[in-house]
Order: structure tokens, then C-alpha cells, then sequence
């Protein structure tokens, strides 16, 4: 049957033989978040003798869950990056005439963005494992944690395909970085957000990201914490993010 | 979707705007399925706008489409199911193989397993490209990527084919082997052609009829022959032996047709319909008036434009 499956499964398997093809897309999205994990949990980890420091799972975890949350919003950028290079190259146009139905096309680079994610992830789970990682929490709350990443998966992926279904060409791409590297170092990344203070406190306590970092941190820790909370901003930030890139993608469609 | 082949093209007042510049404005057209239609122009005319409005790429301002018998604001969808295109800047992945883009093309339409494995080979032998079918595209010259491009345009077997200027950039040899494949397709399969192409000689080899579009608007359409014949009779040019003989000769082609520009030294009527070329030689023989150079000009689609934009296909984009 054709339908938008078809088509999602049919660029996703694209996206994903391309991204496998070139070293040069695949590596930068995954070296990213490895550094920082290095880095963090090694030069960072006396931060964890702060007077106030109450997370009990390890400063390796405690890293381990910005940094998969950060790989997931990044993996999702990158992609966008894709869709970006699609529309430069006219290759978008290729699509557009030849898929019977383009909700699909959405669908599909947020397919290869969640495979995409997924490699990344499990390296940076292994070797977030191989340095000491300590996982307190059950099955069901990793896997939590785990949901929390594909959702913020899907959200960089729709910022990001929103940017680039407006702009149409890979120059808009620190336009659609910039905005996620803000959030994200806007929040928490440290130490828990109690021990914050001043103006980065206040912004870090109404920062969306704020929520899915604490509630990642509790569920690896084993002791979760406003996980439906973080569930609810998480399913709020992909229904506008989906808005977003959808109205880009019918903007596209429009100028031709 | 409608299987069968029994709807071509059909066109009311087809308008697209941008802004205050109305690219295409306000054309009519009834394409019979397995016709091929020749659409022509210059660059900027509005023949790419017009493809991209009956391919669903872009929405029309006013007017209404069927491709298909599918209405191509409303019914998008099951438009591309039935459509193949080949646009005008071929839009590959350079890093997929020929194989990979056919399989990608053929997984948008949900052809798999052995039928898609068959029908890739199929194509790729079809186009040409068999040997060169693993090899990524950035390798391929620009004759290969349009064959692959045709490949890709006929995957899902569609009833209507939009080739929009294929041939441009293409060697001689290419543009002829093209011509004939698209040409089989018309004939042997019952596919309905929308082909743009700045080629005169192109649509005068292929198309069972043909659109003239300037600056928006349809100038001339009918077949080739009847546009043609429309606009004026053939030419006929000579070029004296000897200069003496030049008034003479005048006097001579008077007799079948009106004067009309010529080179320099030669002499040039259009024929009225009072003789053909075999006439005026046997004249010429008869009255003793030698010539160094005589030349048969047959009306060409540039004159059919001509006549109807005041200027030549040549020349219009500078317009």
C-alpha cells in the first residue's frame, strides 16, 4: 500500500545509507557528546564534594544524562542539517514530486534521526559504562530516560527541519544550533539546579530543558523525580516543534 | 488512483503570480493521454512554472488542472501517484549510486522486494546504465544523470511523464537515443508527454503537438505541419552565377511568390503556391540563367514563433 509510510521508511533508509557512507556527517554528532562526557565526568568530578551536592549516583551519571539528552537534541540538529542540504541541492524538490504523500517526508528524516541517535547513544552508554557509570534506577526507568531521549530527539529534529524547510540552504544552520546550544547550557549542566544561584538559577528554573535533565538524572539514580512532570514539557516542546516543521515544510511547498 | 491511461492533461485558466509578476498567465490546454505535447519557449516564458504547477510543486494563484483526471490543487496525492518527472536540474544525491536512487524512487511509491529488484535492472538496461548502476552519482557525466533521471521519472510505471527541457547539455547522441525512448513510451505504452524544451528541432522530431508560451500566455498551438503552414510557405533562395544575370532573375522569381530577405548577391521569393522548386529550376533552365547556389527553405517552428512573438526563440530571452 502506498502510503506515508512508504515513503518515511524509504528516506530513512536513504538518510541512514548516506550518514554510513561519510565519516564526515556521522563522526562530528557522535565525537561531540563523547568529548563532553570525557570531560565532564573526568575534569568535572570533584564538583560532586559541593557542600549541597546531593546526587548519590556518581558524577559519571550524573554527566552521562546531559550529555545523552544533549547528543539526542544535537543528533536531531544535525539532521536538520540534512533536510537543509536536501532543499540547497534541489534534491528536496525530487522528493516533493515524487512522494505521494509528504506528511512521509517529515516522518522519514525523523526516522533517521531516531537511528541516527540510537548509535550514538549506545556508544555513549558503553562508554559511559567502561568509565564507572553507576545505574541506580530499575529497567523501567532507564528505559525512561532512554524516552525522554528520543522525544528531545524529535524536538531538535523539528526545530531544526523548521529552520531549514524556511530558510532552504545549509547558511541557516547556526540558526538552528545556536537557539538548542542556548537552552541547553541555560539549564542545570553541573550541578542540580538548587545549587545554582543568581540570574542562571532563575533562568535554569523556567528553562523547559531544566525539567527533562533533573528527571533523567532522578531515573538513572534510581530515585525519580517529577518524571510526568518532564513527560509533559517533553510531549508539549514536540507538539510545537511539530507545528513548527510542519507550517515550514507547507511554506516550502508553496514558494516551490 | 486511476489505472487506466484514459486522461491526459486538462488546463482552464491556469494563472501563477509572484508577487506583481504573473509567470504564467492564464493558459488553457487539453493534453490527450499518449500524446506527446511539445511545450515551448524561451527561458522565462513560464514553461518550468507551468510544469511545477501540474507536478504539484507549486500551487496555482488561479485556474484549474486535472493531470490524470486529478484535480492538482486538491488531489496531490493521487497526482504524483500517477505522474513521473524529470525536472530540469536533475537533483541527485551524490552520494547514492544509480541503484541506490532507483531504489529509493521505487520505496516512495511502495514497489519491493523481487518486483523492485526487477524492475531496477529493467530500467537501468533500458537507460543504459547497467555497468554504471553501483557507481555514485558524482562520477556520472551529464548524460548519464539525465538517463537516470528518465529511469527514476518511470519507476511506478506513471501515465503522464513531465520531462521539463531533458536534453539541455546533452551530446548529440544522447539527446537522440533520449528522443527515441521518449518517443517508444508515447507509442508503446500509451504514456501522455508534457515536454518543455527550448529545442525547436526537438519538438518538431517529437511532438505530436505544440504550445508556444511567451511571457506567460500560449501564442501558437497545433501540430508542427499545421503551425507551420500557417505562418507562410517555403523560401526559395538563389544566388546567380553572374551578376548580370541578377535582374533577370528577378524578373524570373516574381513569377512564383513575393520578394523577401535574402543574403547578400542572392535573390529570394516566398513561394505563393504558383510553382515549386522543380518549377523554378525548370524556368531558370528554360530562359538560360545560370545558378551558382540554389536553396529550399522550408518554414521552422523559429518562424512560426517569429510570426507570432515578433522575434526569434533566439532571441527572446533578451527581450
Amino acid at each position: 500500500m502506498k502510503s506515508r509510510f512508504d515513503v518515511a521508511i524509504a528516506l530513512a533508509y536513504r538518510q541512514t545509507t548516506v550518514l554510513l557512507k561519510n565519516p564526515s556527517i556521522f563522526l562530528p554528532p557522535m565525537l561531540f557528546p563523547l568529548m563532553n562526557l570525557l570531560a565532564f565526568a573526568g575534569g568535572l568530578s570533584r564538583l560532586r564534594h559541593v557542600p549541597g551536592f546531593d546526587f548519590h549516583g556518581g558524577y559519571t551519571a550524573f554527566t552521562f544524562v546531559f550529555v545523552l539528552l544533549q547528543s539526542a537534541a544535537f543528533g536531531g540538529v544535525f539532521a536538520g542539517f540534512g533536510i537543509a542540504r536536501d532543499f540547497e541541492r534541489g534534491f528536496a524538490k525530487r522528493l516533493l514530486v515524487s512522494a505521494p504523500h509528504r506528511g512521509g517526508i517529515l516522518m522519514g528524516y525523523a526516522l533517521a534521526s531516531l537511528v541516527r541517535w540510537a548509535m550514538i547513544a549506545i556508544v555513549l552508554t558503553i562508554v559511559g559504562l567502561l568509565a564507572g557509570m553507576q545505574i541506580g534506577g530499575s529497567g523501567i526507568d532507564i528505559f525512561g530516560l532512554y524516552a525522554l531521549g528520543v522525544i528531545f530527539n524529535l524536538v531538535g529534529l523539528l526545530w531544526a527541519a523548521g529552520v531549514a524547510t524556511r530558510f532552504r540552504s545549509v547558511q541557516a544552520a547556526p540558526l538552528m544550533q545556536t537557539p538548542v546550544f542556548i537552552v541547553l547550557f541555560l539549564s542545570p549542566v553541573y550541578v542540580p539546579l538548587h545549587l545554582l544561584q543568581g540570574w542562571i538559577h532563575a533562568v535554569a528554573r523556567l528553562n523547559p530543558f531544566t525539567f527533562l535533565v533533573e528527571a533523567g538524572r532522578g531515573l538513572i539514580e534510581g530515585r525519580p523525580t517529577q518524571v510526568a512532570t518532564a513527560f509533559g514539557v517533553a510531549a508539549a516542546l514536540l507538539v510545537v516543534a511539530s507545528v513548527w516543521a510542519r507550517t515550514g515544510l507547507a511554506r516550502a511547498e508553496r514558494a516551490g | 488512483m486511476s489505472g487506466e491511461r484514459n486522461h491526459g492533461i486538462e488546463v482552464e485558466g491556469l494563472v501563477r503570480a509572484f508577487k506583481d509578476v504573473r509567470a504564467v498567465d492564464g493558459i488553457d490546454l487539453r493534453i490527450e493521454p499518449g500524446e506527446i505535447y511539445g511545450f515551448l519557449g524561451p527561458n522565462g516564458a513560464g514553461k518550468s512554472t507551468t510544469v511545477h504547477m501540474l507536478t504539484t510543486l507549486l500551487p496555482p494563484t488561479a485556474g484549474r488542472a486535472t493531470v490524470a483526471g486529478f484535480d492538482v490543487a486538491r488531489e496531490g496525492p493521487k497526482v504524483r501517484a500517477s505522474i513521473g518527472a524529470a525536472l530540469q536540474e536533475t537533483a541527485l544525491d551524490p552520494f547514492l549510486s544509480g541503484r541506490e536512487h532507483l531504489r529509493l524512487q521505487s520505496s516512495l511509491h511502495g514497489i519491493r522486494g523481487q518486483t523492485r529488484k526487477e524492475l531496477i535492472e529493467t530500467l537501468l538496461a533500458r537507460v543504459g546504465l547497467t555497468s554504471a548502476g553501483d557507481r555514485k552519482i558524482r562520477t556520472y557525466s551529464g548524460g548519464m544523470k539525465r538517463r537516470l533521471d528518465l529511469a527514476l521519472a518511470l519507476i511506478h510505471n506513471p501515465q503522464i511523464l513531465f520531462l521539463d527541457e531533458p536534453t539541455t547539455g546533452l551530446d548529440p547522441q544522447s539527446r537522440t537515443a533520449l528522443w527515441e525512448e521518449v518517443g517508444r513510451l508515447a507509442r508503446d505504452e500509451g504514456v501522455t508527454v508534457f515536454l518543455t524544451t527550448q529545442y525547436l528541432e526537438e519538438a518538431d522530431v517529437l511532438a505530436d503537438r505544440v504550445g508556444i508560451i511567451d511571457h506567460g500566455k500560449i501564442v501558437a498551438e497545433g501540430t508542427p505541419a499545421r503551425l507551420k503552414a500557417e505562418i507562410g510557405k517555403a523560401t526559395i533562395e538563389v544566388v546567380p552565377e553572374q551578376n548580370a544575370d541578377r535582374e533577370r532573375l528577378a524578373a524570373l522569381l516574381g513569377r512564383f511568390g513575393e520578394e523577401t530577405a535574402a543574403r547578400p548577391g542572392a535573390y529570394a521569393v516566398q513561394l505563393d503556391g504558383h510553382g515549386k522548386l522543380p518549377d523554378v529550376i525548370r524556368a531558370l533552365d528554360n530562359e538560360d540563367v545560370r545558378a551558382a547556389e540554389i536553396n529550399l527553405h522550408q518554414p521552422t517552428l523559429d518562424d512560426v514563433f517569429l510570426a507570432k512573438t515578433g522575434r526569434t526563440l533566439e532571441g527572446a530571452e533578451d527581450a
